[in-house]
């Protein structure tokens, strides 16, 4: 979070320059958005109500090859349905990875905020924490907290969600920061108008595109982060029907039934190529809009 | 400010850095451990004896007041003394220390297997970023983007090893065990890494000097390799520091699918049986470690880019 040449170059963010994948933005954005209706409403559909073979097994119909009747990704070692435990899943996976992107970008986006706004102590004090936290990895801890905090939606969603927002405050504060120092900021602050009318008029609908950005980007970083934690046996309790649980329990039947491992693993793919079509799209349309208007 | 006080200073900050995560990491534990129940119980199990548990407690100085115990605890640790496993009886740091050599081994395949692939191809990519056919090379590197690096691993395992037989994926039995693990590794970092390299690259060939030196008649790859490739390569090592920490992460899950013998599956496994001395030396290890990377990075970018030398001058 420094100013220093090395160390903003250092800045990983999703900056919104930095990418021309040459695909345009409305299209990536409204593949993205349709990939994430589908989602959303599997999730309040199957998610909220799963099918009754999703939770209880039949041993008679175990590791039956996707496409079997009434199966249509076949069923695992308990002949549960493998498309029902996914649906079933989303709650915890989508549910986790949206409730700790909440998190991350609130706590990122306030910190930032008053980092860029109160120089002074506030402001040294946000960016050594933030530079801190940045450089280490946060599955190290994110896995230590959970191990003794206990599994859950709630204690993995919020480790999940401190462990991530110093990467939403750098950036938040980052974008403030030039924000700031654009024309008709200065322009404001020279017309007498207070900082907390600036950033309410000036600041926050600027910085608009950047956090939609940084939110689809940063559900799909807490979905992978949740998946993995619970392919360690580290996320959400065991018995709960989370992709990455699936994942984890799908290894030892990777011989005779693969599908177990590639039905979660393709719903995580979806999701997250979605999220990443909308944070793209959104981000090339700001691109297209900023060029235009210079 | 001369070269050398700017090194200086940057280094002064980055230790002042290490200091401050070391003492937030090992408080945060400590009191953790505390706040999860008796750390006595948990060494002790469920169903204890109470005399057992008392036992353990007076070993560990757990009858003391918490604040001596804290004390104490930072103590050790300013000393290095991580204490014994409480599963193994050896040194916890000797354990940890022990399996550094396999986890950096793969780290460093990893770097090298991602700077192999993603270096021509961001270059390709970034160099006419318009052309039809890197659109459409866009949208698969879009998507490979979206496959996280230990479902990429889980991938590789069922065509190399379940379908085609050709791999093992076992732990560490040679040179061939190397390149599973290895590869899934650099899944987590190669469409990153593309995806700068090629906006680096397509960002420096609209810059002034690309059109003075095409105007000097230089060829087009001239331009590429010469010109536009070092300046965009020079900002993506940058990235190196803070993506080794994301490596670390990666590695932890990348050992424990591959059962690799490094500490990431060591920290896995002990914070799963609740170890606490190992956990703590593991924490500190890759603390020091990521730090010695990012400062190094830092140290080598003073002394290459020639713009950071004309202006620290």
């Amino acid at each position: 979070m420094s100013d220093t040449t090395t160390s903003s170059r250092l800045s990983l963010l999703p900056r919104l320059r930095l990418w021309r994948s040459g695909l345009r933005g409305d299209a990536m954005l409204f593949a993205g958005l349709a990939m994430v209706g589908v989602l959303a409403v599997l999730a309040l559909t199957v998610g909220l109500n799963p099918p009754r073979e999703a939770t209880t097994g039949n041993l008679r119909m175990r590791f039956r090859p996707p496409g079997t009747e009434g199966y249509l990704f076949g069923t695992d070692q308990l002949g549960r349905s493998v498309a029902g435990r996914v649906g079933a899943g989303m709650i915890w996976s989508l549910g986790i990875a949206l409730v700790a992107a909440t998190i991350a970008l609130s706590i990122g986006t306030v910190l930032g905020l008053v980092a860029a706004w109160t120089p002074g102590w506030p402001r040294r004090v946000i960016r050594t924490v933030v530079d801190t936290v940045i450089a280490f990895p946060s599955l190290v801890i994110a896995v230590t907290v959970i191990a003794l905090l206990g599994r859950g939606f709630w204690p993995l969603a919020i480790t999940l969600g401190l462990a991530t927002w110093p990467i939403a405050a750098r950036v938040v504060y980052a974008e403030a920061m030039s924000i700031a120092r654009r024309d008709y900021v200065v322009a404001a602050q020279l017309a007498g108008v207070g900082p907390v009318t600036i950033l309410a008029t000036h600041v926050l609908p600027a910085l608009r595109p950047t956090l939609m950005t940084m939110f689809a980007f940063t559900f799909a970083d807490m979905l992978v982060a949740e998946s993995a934690l619970s392919f360690l046996g580290l996320g959400v309790p065991i018995t709960a029907p989370s992709w990455g649980n699936m994942l984890s329990e799908s290894r030892e039947y990777l011989v005779e039934a693969p599908w177990l491992m590639l039905a979660p693993a393709g719903a995580i793919v979806f999701a997250v190529v979605a999220l990443n079509l909308i944070g793209d799209g959104i981000a090339a349309n700001a691109r297209k809009r900023g060029r235009a208007a210079m | 400010m001369t070269r050398s006080s700017a090194i200086r200073d940057a280094m002064l900050k980055r230790v002042t850095e290490l200091a401050v995560l070391l003492f937030a990491i090992t408080t945060l534990l400590f009191f953790l451990l505390r706040l999860g129940g008796d750390p006595a119980m948990i060494m002790a199990g469920d169903e204890a004896d109470p005399e057992v548990v008392a036992l353990i407690r007076a070993r560990y100085g757990l009858d003391q007041p918490l604040i001596v115990q804290y004390l104490r605890y930072l103590g050790a640790m300013l000393t290095l003394d991580f204490g014994e496993s409480l599963r193994a009886s050896r040194s916890a740091l000797g354990l940890v220390l022990e399996r550094l050599w396999s986890t950096l081994l793969l780290a460093l395949l990893a770097l090298l297997i991602t700077a192999v692939l993603s270096i021509p191809l961001g270059a390709w990519l970034g160099y006419r970023p318009d052309s039809g056919d890197r659109k459409a090379v866009n949208a698969v590197v879009f998507v490979l983007q979206g496959i996280p690096g230990y479902i990429a691993g889980l991938l590789l395992i069922q065509l190399f090893v379940v379908e085609l037989r050709w791999l093992t994926s076992i732990g560490n039995q040679g040179i061939s065990s190397w390149i599973l693990p290895s590869l899934t590794l650099a899944s987590f970092l190669v469409p990153k890494m593309v995806r700068v390299i090629s906006a680096n690259v397509s960002e420096a060939m609209r810059e002034d000097y690309i059109r003075t030196a095409r105007a000097t008649g230089a060829s087009g790859p001239e331009l590429l390799l010469r010109h536009a490739l070092p300046n965009a390569l020079l900002g993506a090592t940058a990235l190196i520091g803070t993506q080794f920490a994301f490596l670390m992460s990666g590695s932890l899950i990348t050992e424990v699918i591959f059962a690799w013998p490094g500490f990431g599956a060591l920290l896995v496994a002990s914070v799963t049986r609740l170890d606490f001395p190992v956990v703590q030396a593991a924490v500190f290890v890759i603390a020091v470690l990521v730090f010695l990377v990012n400062a190094g990075t830092d140290i080598l970018f003073n002394l290459i880019d020639p713009r950071l030398r004309r202006q620290t001058t």
